[in-house]
């Protein structure tokens, strides 16, 4: 009897899911180094910016115009301004706003704060060829664990969503994460972005994020944007007479 | 805390090594973090002191805004003199409610003296950088953004 319930448990133990040894789960903000901050936390530099050379001059130009733009006091617009979500893979950080994880064994839902971004990671199915997904803001993801760390697939974003640092990107931009727990309360989301029509090779960055223990995420409903975009495409405030 | 750094600033907040510091971060941390808008058409090198009455608190997304009559300095509002009124944008719910504040801090009818970066265009708006409220509690603008932290 007891070597048949240990013979069980062992079983049980083979078979058990990677998933069941990390739980992600919970309210996670955006971490920034600085006083008092452990540098062994902190998360590594990123990569640099390599894009093909048809690429290359027009981002470097259209940086140098928002530089300039802004040193002006007329900062250039972006779909933000206008309340547009920021989709992947901006969307995971976002100023100060918390993401929340739900962890199933099935399935890993990121809700962003910042105008309420959803992502589902499906853990138990395929991911589909990058033609047959329909471009969207989150594009469609699938996980899985390799050992105590999630990697996540993503593809199918809509060319018309800026990438990080406001790269431009092609219809077959793949996204790959990374995400572990560096401690119990400090989560590491490192991102590859691949893209074999823009990049001249991977650009990769490292996100950090502490835990919120008992955070309640707070809902941002875009109701009230004074901001507007004037004739030039800079950003204007709009104030009131009374 | 709160109420000696208050008694201290009186409305005219001090720049602290901590607020340097806390800026520096952001500075440092910027590459990665995406916002709703550039905070460039705010002169953040400017402070302006509004003392005036709350007309509106609008505690909203993608920001929370303080509408102030502001009354003339020389002829104030009780001699029947100008008003100007004022736009103060703040942070979004989420971003003041990290850096302490409550939906309820502020009342249509409170005076309050708001610390504003101006708008770099002239017009009578701003970005709050530190309010002092009713109570003489002061608040900045998120964390490590003004206040008493």
């Amino acid at each position: 009897m007891i070597r048949t319930v240990a013979a069980c448990l062992l079983a049980l133990t083979i078979v058990a899911p990677a998933s069941a040894q990390v739980d992600l789960s919970g309210v996670w903000a955006p971490y920034r180094a600085g006083r008092g901050a452990d540098p062994a936390l902190n998360p590594p530099p990123p990569s640099p910016i390599v894009l093909k050379a048809p690429y290359a001059k027009p981002y470097e130009e259209r940086r140098a115009k928002e530089d300039e733009a802004a040193k002006r006091g007329e900062p250039l617009a972006t779909p933000a301004v206008g309340c547009v979500p920021y989709g992947m893979p901006r969307m995971m950080a976002v100023a100060l706003y918390p993401v929340e994880i739900i962890q199933r064994p099935q399935q890993i839902t990121m809700v962003t704060e910042a105008f309420s971004e959803v992502r589902r990671v499906y853990l138990d199915k395929p991911q589909q060829p990058i033609d047959e997904v329909p471009p969207g803001y989150y594009g469609r993801s699938v996980g899985r664990w390799d050992g105590s760390t999630l990697i996540v697939d993503t593809v199918g974003i809509k060319e018309s969503v800026p990438s990080y640092q406001m790269l431009p990107h092609s219809s077959q931009m793949h996204i790959t994460e990374r995400i572990r727990l560096v401690t119990p309360d400090m989560l590491h989301d490192q991102i590859t972005i691949e893209d074999p029509v823009v990049l001249e090779k991977p650009v990769v960055y490292t996100l950090a994020y502490r835990r919120m223990p008992n955070y309640e995420m707070v809902e941002f409903i875009c109701e009230n944007n004074r901001e507007y975009v004037d004739e030039k495409g800079a950003v204007r405030m709009k104030v009131k007479d009374k | 805390m709160i109420a000696r750094l208050c008694r201290g600033c009186g409305g005219q907040p001090r720049r602290t090594a901590a607020w340097f510091a806390a800026l520096a971060i952001a500075v440092v941390a910027a590459p990665h973090l995406s916002a709703h808008h550039s905070f460039a058409m705010f002169d953040t090198a400017r402070r302006v002191t509004l003392v005036g009455t709350v007309t509106a608190f609008e505690w909203t997304n993608p920001h929370v805004y303080i509408e102030l009559d502001v009354p003339d300095e020389k002829d104030g509002a009780a001699k029947g003199g100008a008003v100007k009124h004022w736009s103060v944008e703040l942070g979004s719910p989420s971003i003041l409610q990290q850096g302490g504040w409550k939906f309820s801090d502020v009342k249509v009818g409170d005076k309050v003296t708001a610390v504003i970066n101006p708008l770099r265009n002239g017009d009578a708006g701003g970005l709050l950088f530190q309010v002092t409220l009713r109570d003489g509690r002061v608040l900045g603008n998120g964390p490590g953004r003004g206040g008493a932290q």
